[in-house]
């Protein structure tokens, strides 16, 4: 086994570890959290592709765009759960449901 | 990188969560400087590691649970025992997997010697816009999750 495939065997298993959180988890921050590990892998795996092709560089504005995005995921997540725990007093995802409208 | 997402992961304490998310996101910047992705770790380590761990942190102050209510909502000790086991199955098999079926292995391939800025502004320009466009929604998304809170000063 090389560099890259021990990379790969890596990234996967915190895609598997942040997949768990998402499932087992019904507090709103900590689902974020698992979405913001598994996007660590994705930067990982972004970088390691432009490595094999050679393109480091083309690979690095893809890493750019991520991270925007997993800060925008970050704030949102985050702006939810601020605004679930004023309406409901607890950040159970599950409040979502009582929602009207 | 692993470990810290690991411990994220799994530990009960939200604040020690958005800890151990900023430590895995420098062990990853860490990484990716010796990728020799320069740009990209210095990106990590400010964004993810520093301002996405201020917007946890901001987060968590601005909705102090109490301690009942956090271990009424989320039992993480039960649930993340077995997250553990897990990961070392998937990992066993998966290296199981590289080795017995003697897949081509992907190699690194020399570098092309081309500038990050003159890609970023030449040849990926429209993704600019689109993180512009996200940046956007992002601002939007923020001033209308906290918009209830004026309505309820006023």
């Amino acid at each position: 086994m090389n560099f890259v495939t021990i990379l790969l065997i890596i990234g996967i298993l915190m895609i598997v570890a942040g997949c768990w959180c998402l499932l087992r988890t019904y507090h709103i921050l900590k689902i974020t959290i698992g979405i913001e590990v598994s996007m660590k892998a994705v930067t990982m795996f972004l970088v390691l592709a432009g490595m094999v092709c050679g393109e480091v560089s083309l690979s690095e504005t893809f890493v750019i765009t991520v991270m925007v995005a997993e800060v925008i995921v970050a704030v949102v997540g985050t702006g939810t759960a601020v605004g679930l725990f004023r309406k409901y007093g607890s950040m159970d995802v599950r409040n979502l449901n009582r929602l009207k409208g | 990188m692993l470990l810290f997402g690991v411990y994220a992961v799994m530990e009960r304490s939200i604040l020690r969560s958005a800890i151990g998310l900023a430590l895995a996101s420098a062990a990853l910047a860490a990484m990716l400087y010796a990728m020799s992705a320069r740009l990209a770790s210095v990106f990590e380590l400010s964004v993810c590691s520093g301002l996405v761990t201020v917007i946890f942190i901001a987060g968590i102050s601005l909705s102090h649970s109490p301690k009942m209510e956090v271990k009424k909502e989320y039992h993480d000790k039960e649930r993340n025992r077995f997250l553990p086991l897990l990961l070392i199955a998937v990992g066993v098999v998966l290296v199981a997997a590289a080795l017995i079926l003697n897949y081509a292995e992907p190699q690194i391939a020399a570098a092309a010697q081309e500038n990050v800025r003159q890609v970023l502004w030449n040849t990926r320009q429209a993704d600019l816009w689109g993180q512009i466009a996200l940046i956007l929604c992002g601002g939007v998304a923020v001033a209308v999750l906290f918009r209830e809170e004026r309505r309820d000063k006023k």
